[in-house]
């Protein structure tokens, strides 16, 4: 990317700061508009698709019989990766994963994984031989800014509607993929200066550093990453901690409500 | 093609397992316009394939050895997503993927008019969300839309459709089951207003008639789904977002 246009975005986001704006016009703290949409792929044993934005991404869930760590007989396994492929953006190029794609898989592994929504013991199915791997692959199909958070999403969302296919690998009968609870992201990053709430494509572009948030159902932090080059303060961290909080329940519920269907 | 004749892929009233007829296609639906972060794009689905495709260009063609000085290079990478099929497939490029990717963008090449950006390339990114028999049909009809989504000048569009052979009877549009166990698949590219092949593959048996038959199931196939994408993209401009 070609630094000119950066330079000149980031003055305009300086400029809109300074008057408590931002560049699509939405309020510090405001969201896009968010909607998610489960159990919509038909090979997949669990799936989701966010639009968050001009932002698209689709979770699938598959599932693996595997033998079990020598150390841990009794516990199967859960993997969350992410693609970024060229599909995405004109800014993504084919190849072997990109840092940035497996910060992004890592980030929200670390989310589901911490929360402890997933009980290891219970994807046992014979203990020392045979247990479960859950796959969780997140497939950001459009990236017009925060594809963090709309992948979190979706993974929960897809996680949460999946059914464990016991029939196809003859160990028992199908049945729903026991989760307890909504591990859930909220993004923020520095653009002309301040944090804001679920940066567009253009804040990204123009702004600097940014902090993941991975809350639970409790309110616990179950993960924390701060990317890019920038610092901040613990006071900024305490005011955008309590948005997180906010916009984790609206998220939480809105979860909830798409599985009741 | 898998095991021939042992799976029974044909009802006693002679309709298919799912109820088709030997000359009906599943359902399609195609919509245009879908991904804004690409210059065009569109989701097709057909039975319960959901193949999406992206267009990005005319940009700057990069490597450079793939350059050509009187034409564009259209760059296509199909793909398909490691939920997209019963067992999970591992993410990355597979011989399969490599060898569809080419075929692919050698059928499109042959529709745009690549001699009016010399020295460029045009990237087309396919990704396949669930597969159920068909998908590069579904693949390169997602492309051809994407690619008008673009506004990228063509000479005519053009459609993937496929028919095959199970219990010994031509039938459109091979499903997962038929794919698995007939006898053979003829997937084509067909351009609905000249009536050209810009794509054609085939494996297993048929004989001329069978061959002759399954052409002529296409090419109704082909003009079918034609008027669903143009309406897809009338659509598409009806709502003038773009």
């Amino acid at each position: 990317m070609v630094e000119l246009v950066p330079t000149l975005l980031r003055q305009e986001l300086e400029r809109l700061a300074a008057d408590n704006q931002r560049i699509d016009g939405r309020g510090q703290w405001d969201s896009r508009d968010v909607s998610l949409e489960v159990d919509c792929l038909y090979n997949a044993e669990g799936s989701a698709k966010v639009v968050w934005g001009d932002t698209i991404i689709y979770a699938g869930v598959k599932f693996e019989i595997r033998t079990p760590w020598p150390d841990r007989p009794t516990q199967g396994s859960l993997m969350c990766g992410a693609e970024l492929r060229p599909v995405a953006h004109r800014k993504y190029e084919p190849g072997p994963p990109s840092p940035q794609s497996i910060e992004l898989g890592r980030v929200v592994d670390r989310g589901i994984r911490e929360s402890g929504c997933i009980d290891m013991e219970k994807l046992c199915i014979v203990p020392g031989e045979k247990v479960w791997g859950v796959m969780i692959d997140i497939h950001v199909l459009s990236d017009g800014g925060n594809i963090f958070d709309a992948a979190g999403l979706a993974a929960i969302a897809a996680l949460r509607t999946a059914v464990v296919p016991a029939e196809r690998f003859d160990v028992g009968e199908d049945h729903r993929l026991k989760v307890k609870g909504s591990p859930i992201m909220a993004s923020f990053t520095r653009a002309g200066g301040r944090f804001v709430y679920d940066p567009s494509e253009e804040e990204e572009l123009g702004g600097d550093e940014r902090i993941h948030i991975t809350l639970g159902d409790e309110g616990h932090l179950h993960s924390l990453q701060k990317g890019l080059r920038g610092v901040f303060t613990p006071s900024e961290f305490a005011e955008i901690l309590a948005v997180a909080e906010q916009k984790c329940t609206k998220l939480r519920e809105m979860v909830a409500e798409k599985e009741g269907n | 093609m898998g095991g021939y004749g042992d799976v029974k892929l044909l009802r006693d009233d002679g309709k298919r397992l799912d109820g088709r007829t030997v000359d009906e296609m599943r359902p399609v639906s195609i919509e245009a316009g879908i991904l804004p972060a690409a210059d065009g794009s569109a989701m097709v689905t057909h039975g319960l394939n959901v193949a999406v495709a992206a267009v990005y260009g005319p940009m700057e063609a990069h490597p450079r050895k793939i350059q050509r000085q009187d034409r564009a290079v259209i760059d296509v990478r199909y793909n398909m997503a490691p939920f997209s099929t019963g067992d999970r497939i591992r993410p990355g490029f597979n011989r399969r993927s490599r060898e569809i990717s080419k075929v692919t963008a050698e059928a499109l090449e042959s529709v745009v008019l690549v001699e009016r950006y010399p020295r460029s390339k045009i990237r087309v990114e396919i990704e396949i969300l669930a597969a159920e028999a068909g998908t590069r049909c579904a693949g390169i009809t997602a492309a051809a839309v994407a690619l008008a989504d673009a506004g990228i000048p063509m000479r005519d569009m053009i459609v993937g459709v496929a028919s095959g052979k199970i219990e010994d009877t031509v039938v459109l549009d091979l499903d997962k089951a038929e794919d698995n166990y007939g006898q053979a698949d003829l997937p084509v590219g067909i351009l609905p207003n000249t009536g050209e092949i810009a794509f054609l593959q085939m494996d297993g048996d048929l004989s001329i008639e069978e061959y002759n038959l399954a052409m002529e199931y296409n090419f109704k196939a082909a003009s079918e789904i034609h008027e669903i994408m143009v309406d897809a993209l009338k659509r598409r401009y009806e709502r003038g977002d773009n």
